[in-house]
């Protein structure tokens, strides 16, 4: 390899400074907070999501994707930063930032919507499960005791690498949708042109939903407490930057081909004719057949379980750590129940209400997978503000604060996705607001 | 009836006025002495419609304990001094983070307890427990009045000031209110470790910023790798060099060794040469070997002195010695002659020379021997320490079976030890052998 003098010159500079950037950029390539944050945010939440919008609207809505992936690195830009110039979580800075009560009232909810996705990532499972037959009552139990075994037994970052390696399974959307034969002038149009259905029955709800399973307000708190642990520090920064984006590219290119795949084999087919209404998450298999034929079930049944297993491992967990350390008692897994019982209590319980929610008769899985997602999109607004809050506070972030343009962009998002939501909400209500 | 206990909470927001006319809200409280035990509130911040203001606690003539008011007997005309020249209650501790030393945890104060004490009002005690968090909510009078058997269930966590240690961030501004002598200081260095391990690289930096090097010393040697590079990295190198020289010489080689080239040379330029070559020597080392867990640092005597005079010596230099129950027994070459106990010493003729009483019969291992095999050696010898000697018989150091111990011993056992707490060490004074 050729050498400029320029580059050798700074090498016998800052040696030390070239090894770092080596290791990290080699460590970040391969598992950095942005990557591990991209593969659990895909949980089974966004497969539900993106195959049904897939389904549903075809290619028309894979613009979408553009701005989210911009508002998600923007966004995503922002925890990792406030993590890295602060060394504090976002729960923490929200208590140090807002007092007692807004923080109470942020882990409440945000306790209730993580239980709620804890229950999602069950129902993947479920119907997984039943795909071959197995009762949910046996998967779901089997499931849990499988989700407690991984965190009191093992260390949290080997459970993390084994399942972020096996979310590799998403590749095969990439190959399935090319297998597919899209239209690709059509794939173009979608993509790169905005496509509004508001009078569509469906699409609103459909575009909060997409919104709240890409920028999950969980995600947020996930990525920074990911960044402090790893004891990313200011000088940090520009490697963490790049690790986010390439986490956010990574998870919207996985998101495009889902919808891409669905589009090409579910929604050209119902187009001809076809009348295939997916009823549980596993009629999403069939966007896999192109490249996997009739294990199409059996990969999509992995991966799903895969995504399941994943963010019923980590969410409970997280959430009870971040809870804890808003209000400040003591959390730890490797303590003693009577060290730190509340973060025991609420792990517990998160998973215990997650886990059984889903065993109650009759309830539409699908249904409340897609719902949790569209509430994540209602709620999303609000973990904004108080972030661009903080995060333009000179006396949190020093001269790190926002600047004009990802100020612009992150309130941007903020308003348009309160005002869509504010119009959902409201369609709900006055049905001919929408005009439908 | 006056003020004489009360919650902070229950203070700030409340209006303030003067010959009962309303002048503002108490926002604030200012303490100038942040490092007493129980520090004295010397003046309320007041927002009025000019601005800030500074009252003296002087001018506060009634706190109405169950009232609104708090009444000043003048109008506050000093502004309010600027953040960092004082300690704000609600701007610096309320919602932060501190160490419980005595509960030896770090956790979040949710309100403070002030009471009237001799001078003045003080700062009593951190409320941690979930009666401060409802407090803050408001739920308080709801809760007395509708569930008082649940409100009274409810476990008040209060933990007095004189063992509340709070975190400050290294911000250089605020240096004139570092802590002389720590609080921190008198937990044991292992729970300080694990405290320090529990906080974000920042806090954890402010944390050893408070401790003197000894202190911070005995907490690193029980920090784990990666832990201690992040902190090395935070502190900056003069401070970091500063207290590896006070760490026991195979724990700072460890240290050294798990950091790259450059970074180890540094730290080794900031340190005394006496030191420095020492860790240079040990660095060398693989460190599951001998001679990675070896430590210098031995008691080594001539074999012509008499048992009187080197009892005189061992009295002279055992304050600063790790490790004194053995005596080895070396030549001007440091070759390795012969070894005695303490007991031994103690035992012999005062006349008596060292080479007469010594034992020549030595176990001695190679520094290449792995951990595993040295501590089978001490084991099967039933040895408190085992030398190392290199290929021509030059002593090169000593294990001691602590280190040997913690070398074998998987890390999730280790873990899962029992925490010996504070007050069963000054009970059991054997514990700390036991742990």
């Amino acid at each position: 390899m050729q050498t400029s003098p320029v580059s050798d010159a700074a090498a016998t500079e800052a040696p030390r400074r070239r090894t770092r950037w080596r290791s990290l950029l080699l460590l970040f390539a391969v598992l950095g907070p942005g990557f591990v944050t991209a593969s659990a945010g895909n949980d089974v939440g966004g497969i539900a999501t993106y195959s049904q919008a897939g389904a549903q609207f075809g290619y028309n809505i894979l613009w979408l994707m553009i701005p989210l992936a911009v508002a998600l690195i923007v966004v995503q830009e922002m925890s990792a930063r406030m993590g890295c110039v602060t060394g504090k979580g976002l729960a923490a800075l929200i208590r140090e930032g807002f007092g007692v009560r807004i923080s109470v009232f942020a882990m409440i909810v945000l306790f209730l919507i993580n239980t709620l996705i804890t229950s999602t990532e069950f129902a993947g499972i479920a119907a997984a499960a039943e795909n071959f037959h197995i009762s949910r009552y046996i998967a779901v139990p089997v499931a849990l005791l499988a989700v407690f075994f991984f965190v009191l037994r093992f260390n949290s970052k080997i459970v993390e690498r084994v399942f972020v390696t096996f979310s590799l399974i998403y590749v095969t959307y990439i190959v399935s949708a090319v297998l597919a034969k899209p239209d690709w002038h059509q794939v173009a149009v979608g993509t790169f042109i905005p496509h509004f259905e508001f009078r569509e029955a469906g699409w609103l709800a459909m575009v909060v939903t997409v919104i709240g399973t890409t920028i999950s307000p969980y995600m947020q708190f996930f990525l920074q407490s990911q960044v402090v642990e790893k004891g990313s520090r200011t000088e940090d920064l520009t490697f963490t930057r790049v690790d986010v984006t390439n986490g956010s590219i990574l998870a919207i290119a996985l998101a495009g081909f889902m919808i891409i795949a669905n589009a090409a084999t579910i929604f050209i087919a119902n187009e001809h004719g076809a009348h295939i209404n997916p009823q549980t998450a596993m009629d999403f298999a069939r966007a896999l057949k192109p490249l996997a034929g009739n294990a199409a079930a059996l990969i999509f049944a992995i991966g799903i379980l895969n995504a399941g297993l994943f963010t019923a491992t980590v969410l409970p967990l997280s959430t009870s750590y971040i809870i804890c350390e808003a209000l400040g008692f003591e959390a730890a897994i490797d303590r003693k129940f009577s060290e730190a019982p509340v973060f025991f209590v609420l792990f517990a319980a998160g998973l215990l209400l997650g886990a059984g929610f889903v065993l109650i008769p009759g309830l539409p899985l699908l249904q409340l997978i897609l719902f949790a997602q569209l509430l994540q999109g209602i709620l999303l607004p609000a973990e904004l503000v108080l972030m661009l809050i903080i995060i333009n506070r000179k006396s949190v972030m020093g001269e790190h604060t926002n600047g004009p343009l990802a100020n612009t962009i992150a309130w941007t998002t903020a308003i348009v996705i309160g005002l869509l939501s504010l119009v959902y909400v409201a369609g709900q209500f006055i049905p001919q607001l929408l005009g439908a | 009836m006056a003020f004489t206990e009360g919650f902070i909470s229950e203070l700030v927001g409340r209006k303030a006025t003067v010959n009962e006319i309303p002048i503002g809200r108490v926002t604030d409280f200012l303490v100038n002495k942040p490092d007493d035990v129980f520090p004295r509130i010397d003046g309320l911040v007041i927002k009025t419609s000019q601005g800030l203001r500074f009252a003296p606690i002087e001018s506060v003539a009634t706190i109405d304990p169950d009232g609104k008011t708090v009444a000043l007997t003048m109008t506050p005309k000093e502004p309010a001094p600027p953040e960092e020249s004082a300690l704000f209650l609600i701007a610096d501790l309320l919602d932060k983070q501190i160490v419980d030393v005595d509960g030896r945890k770090v956790v979040r104060i949710n309100d403070l307890e002030i009471a009237r004490a001799g001078d003045g009002l003080r700062v009593v005690a951190a409320d941690v427990g979930v009666a401060g968090l409802l407090r803050r909510l408001g739920l308080k009078s709801f809760g007395k009045r509708f569930t008082p058997g649940i409100y009274r269930a409810i476990p008040r966590s209060m933990i007095a000031w004189d063992s509340v240690a709070p975190i400050r961030d290294a911000n250089p501004t605020q240096v004139n209110l570092s802590v002389t002598e720590s609080k921190l200081s008198r937990m044991h260095p292992s729970e300080l470790a694990e405290i320090i391990s529990d906080l974000s690289a920042r806090e954890a930096a402010a944390v050893v910023s408070q401790l003197d090097d000894e202190t911070a010393a005995d907490a690193f040697e029980h920090l784990d790798p990666e832990k201690q590079r992040s902190l090395i990295e935070d502190i900056g190198t003069e401070r970091a060099a500063d207290i590896i020289e006070e760490m026991d010489a195979d724990d700072a080689a460890d240290l050294l060794s798990e950091l790259d080239e450059e970074q180890q040379h540094e730290l080794l330029s900031e340190m005394n040469e006496y030191t420095a070559s020492e860790l240079r020597a040990l660095v060398k080392y693989a460190e599951d070997s001998a001679g990675g867990l070896m430590t210098t640092d031995y008691t080594w005597i001539y074999p012509h002195r008499t048992a009187e005079a080197t009892i005189r010596k061992i009295r002279e230099i055992a304050p600063t010695s790790e490790f004194i129950y053995y005596l080895y027994v070396v030549d001007k070459e440091d070759t390795l002659l012969g070894a005695l106990s303490l007991r031994t010493l103690l035992l012999a003729d005062p006349a008596e020379s060292i080479d007469a009483v010594m034992e020549t019969d030595l176990v001695a291992i190679h520094p290449d021997m792995s951990s595993e095999e040295v501590a089978a050696t001490i084991a099967r010898y039933d040895l408190l320490a085992v030398p190392v000697v290199d290929d021509r018989g030059k002593m090169l150091g000593i294990v001691t079976v602590d280190d040997a111990i913690d070398a074998i011993m998987p890390e999730d056992m280790a873990r899962k030890l029992p925490k010996f707490t504070a007050r069963h060490r000054s009970h059991h004074p054997n514990a700390d052998v036991a742990g």
